[in-house]
């Protein structure tokens, strides 16, 4: 039973001691901290494996021998009924080099790659696809929406790339651009062509480049010619035991950008098709000894199929294509979105936990401050405590004066701490645009991850967590210092001065 | 008329590092109901050890209390509480108010002392009409929403008086009540103390240097050294 004296008198002490004003906002800025800072990195988390998810394909077949044929795999991964879609990916590095004539940018004597761009350089990582079966493994008109949309952010007012458009499929595998396009871009960068438009048939392959690429090269252009090197190792020994070398060059015409989400591969990649890279790789279709080669395939299950049955579906590919491979090859694995980009995903998600560790912390301080303020209560209140004793007041009763106003320290501290979470995390994009603008501060680096604004989800059940938490805390520290109280002898304590 | 309190054999030692100091050595006392008693002694005689003992804030080291002859000595803590609460009323010379409340919560304080919330709530508007009753009756009817720094000497030990009185207690142990008093204010705190005790036959223990005031008591008891030396016993004692 609460005695009627130890609200009475703890409300007193809570008003009229300012000190208690110091435990409601320790507890009020800890509350507010871990909503605000954990509902950003939940939020990041968040949008950083949507991201992550929709730059990769759902299913990967990879880690394969270097001569590889796709149609040995297609005819054994094809035939589960769980696999709705196969498309061939052939990953390659290259350096690109823009071919332009005109003064910007025209190549000078002595340089090399680096001049494509002066922040980032000119290698890449050629994926070859086949766009037509590539588009029913992965979304490639968002990606083209997405790119188009990050450029536009720049300044760049650029529709979609329409290249998988095309409704000529020979001219879509080749990812060619419409006919005028290739030759007005012919005539500017100088390169070969008819004087009449109306003869002229586009043949340069297709290239899309990640938006990162090519966000800041304003002169940039649908239909820009690149000239893309290739160096491969055919196979046997050149002079002296030294592998022989092959570099191969050839153009292809810029067919625009697409935008994955996914930071690294968007300033790395750009996305050709898979025939002219074959042939640039010494697999020409017209050549009877050459395979339709891939590094990689990926794969799209059907929708709707469980976790473990996705699992269950990554062992029987990967025993599948491994039964398609020559005898001691090593292992082929099949890996999901999450496991293609598994260590970026850890680190984010070590980032998270470090961060909750670190807002468990100050937590941990703002507890602490409430165990101060109230041990200096005490310490203050002792010959209050031999009064009340002298009045009749039970230990347990005086003990319940301190723990209460602990409580309500706890109870004020988490209201005004969920209030101010909440609101900062309604207001946090509002917030940040206006410190922008005003002193070029930003509270969160999302360009650096290619982020909107700043991502922030609440989880209603976190709220309610951290601000039962906090409660719970203060109880158990404010605990202390009110045993402490109640098992002070009321003589000693009317004599404190 | 009937005793309400009986002490017999209290002594009290105190510990200092490993060595035991004694403060009282046997003391035997009585009050009966409505019977003012002062207890005379030089400073370290143990008055007020011993009327921390008698109001059960403390316990003898040995010998026993008895509050209408029930053993006390050794209740529980809690249980301690309840019976001072019950049966004594504390008045210091220091006042002891608690600075934050204003003279009427100082008061009303000590009736919420064992009263649960709830049953708090359903008479808290007779407790503070008792509460501005016993102001009023003490002469502070106009100082009730004051503080005890907004309020003199005087004042500050009427309103402990006030709350000494608000939970009918029959007994009233006074440490010195006139001690940080200027001449006339003890007097008029003194008188009220009396007055207050003839209205409610109240047991009154006045603790005090003053013989003056000790001459108006019934009774008187001279301590030394830890001892009662002297003290005029009632008929009852006399006849034991």
């Amino acid at each position: 039973m609460i005695r009627a004296f130890s609200p009475f008198l703890a409300l007193r002490y809570l008003i009229t001691r300012r000190i208690n004003i110091l435990g409601v906002l320790g507890v009020a800025f800890a509350v507010w901290a871990m909503l605000v800072v954990d509902g950003v990195f939940t939020g990041f988390v968040r949008d950083i494996r949507s991201n992550v998810e929709s730059s990769a394909p759902p299913l990967l077949l990879t880690d394969l021998p270097h001569d590889s044929s796709f149609t040995v795999f297609h005819d054994a991964l094809f035939d589960d009924p769980d696999v709705v879609a196969l498309a061939p990916r052939l990953r390659q590095h290259a350096m690109l080099q823009p071919i332009r004539q005109d003064q910007r940018t025209r190549a000078k004597r002595g340089s090399n790659q680096l001049d494509f761009d002066h922040t980032k350089n000119g290698f890449a990582m050629l994926i070859g696809i086949d766009p037509l079966l590539e588009t029913k493994v992965v979304s490639m008109s968002a990606w083209l929406r997405r790119g188009s949309n990050e450029i536009a952010r720049y300044g760049r007012d650029e529709s979609p790339s329409k290249v998988f458009d095309e409704p000529d499929e020979e001219r879509l595998a080749e990812m060619l651009l419409p006919d005028r396009v290739e030759w007005d871009m012919r005539r500017r960068a100088g390169m070969p062509h008819d004087p009449d438009i109306n003869n002229h048939r586009s043949s340069l392959p297709g290239m899309l480049m990640g938006w990162r690429r090519v966000f800041n090269l304003p002169h940039i252009q649908d239909g820009d010619p690149f000239e893309v090197v290739c160096a491969s190792f055919p196979g046997g020994d050149g002079e002296n035991g030294a592998l022989s070398m092959r570099t191969t060059q050839k153009p292809f015409a810029s067919a625009g950008w697409f935008g994955s989400g996914n930071r690294m591969f968007d300033a790395v990649t750009a996305l050709v098709p898979i025939e002219p890279l074959r042939t640039m790789l010494g697999h020409d279709i017209d050549d009877l000894t050459s395979i339709p080669l891939v590094t990689d395939v990926a794969i799209r299950p059907r929708d709707g199929i469980t976790g473990n049955e996705l699992i269950a579906l990554q062992r029987r590919l990967e025993k599948k294509a491994q039964a398609k491979l020559p005898e001691g090859s090593k292992p082929c694995s099949v890996l999901t979105w999450q496991e293609q980009n598994s260590v970026y995903l850890k680190a984010v998600e070590q980032e998270h936990a470090m961060m909750t560790i670190v807002l468990m912390i100050v937590m941990l301080v703002s507890a602490f401050v409430i165990y101060a303020t109230l041990h200096m209560m005490v310490v203050q209140k002792i010959k209050d405590i031999g009064i009340i004793s002298a009045v009749g007041g039970s230990p347990r009763g005086i003990g319940s004066v301190f723990l209460i106003n602990g409580t309500v320290v706890g109870v004020l501290g988490s209201l005004l701490g969920v209030a101010a979470g909440v609101m900062s995390a309604i207001w946090i994009n509002p917030i940040n645009d206006w410190l922008y603008a005003n002193y070029r501060i930003e509270l969160f680096p999302r360009e650096t991850f290619d982020l909107q604004g700043i991502p922030c989800h609440l989880e209603p059940s976190w709220v309610i967590a951290v601000a039962i938490g906090a409660i719970v805390l203060s109880i158990i520290v404010a605990f202390i210092p009110a045993r402490k109280a109640a098992r002070m002898n009321p003589v000693t304590a009317l004599a404190f001065e | 008329m009937s005793t309400i309190l009986r002490a017999t054999g209290i002594t009290k030692n105190y510990a200092i590092g490993k060595q035991q100091i004694p403060v009282l050595r046997g003391v035997d006392l009585s009050i009966k109901a409505g019977e003012k008693v002062a207890l005379l002694g030089t400073s370290g005689a143990g008055k007020s050890t011993l009327l921390h003992l008698l109001g059960l804030l403390d316990a003898p080291t040995s010998g026993t209390i008895e509050y209408d002859g029930r053993e006390v000595q050794s209740l529980p803590v809690g249980e301690r509480a309840r019976l001072r609460h019950q049966q004594v009323g504390f008045v210091f010379q220091f006042y002891h108010l608690i600075p934050e409340l204003t003279a009427l919560q100082n008061v009303l304080l000590a009736r919420m002392m064992d009263t649960s919330v709830l049953q708090y709530w359903g008479k808290r508007k007779q407790a503070k009409a008792s509460a501005v009753e016993m102001l009023q009756h003490v002469g502070l009817g106009e100082r009730l929403h004051h503080r005890p720094t907004e309020l003199s000497g005087g004042e500050r030990q009427r309103v402990a008086i006030a709350r000494a009185l608000i939970a009918e207690p029959k007994i009233v142990l006074a440490d010195e009540p006139t001690g940080n008093l200027d001449s006339a204010t003890a007097k008029e705190v003194v008188d009220l103390m009396f007055t207050i005790q003839q209205e409610r036959q109240l047991a009154f223990l006045l603790v005090t240097h003053d013989e003056g005031l000790a001459t108006r008591c019934d009774r008187i008891i001279r301590m030394k050294d830890g001892y009662v030396v002297d003290q005029d016993l009632t008929s009852d004692e006399q006849a034991r």
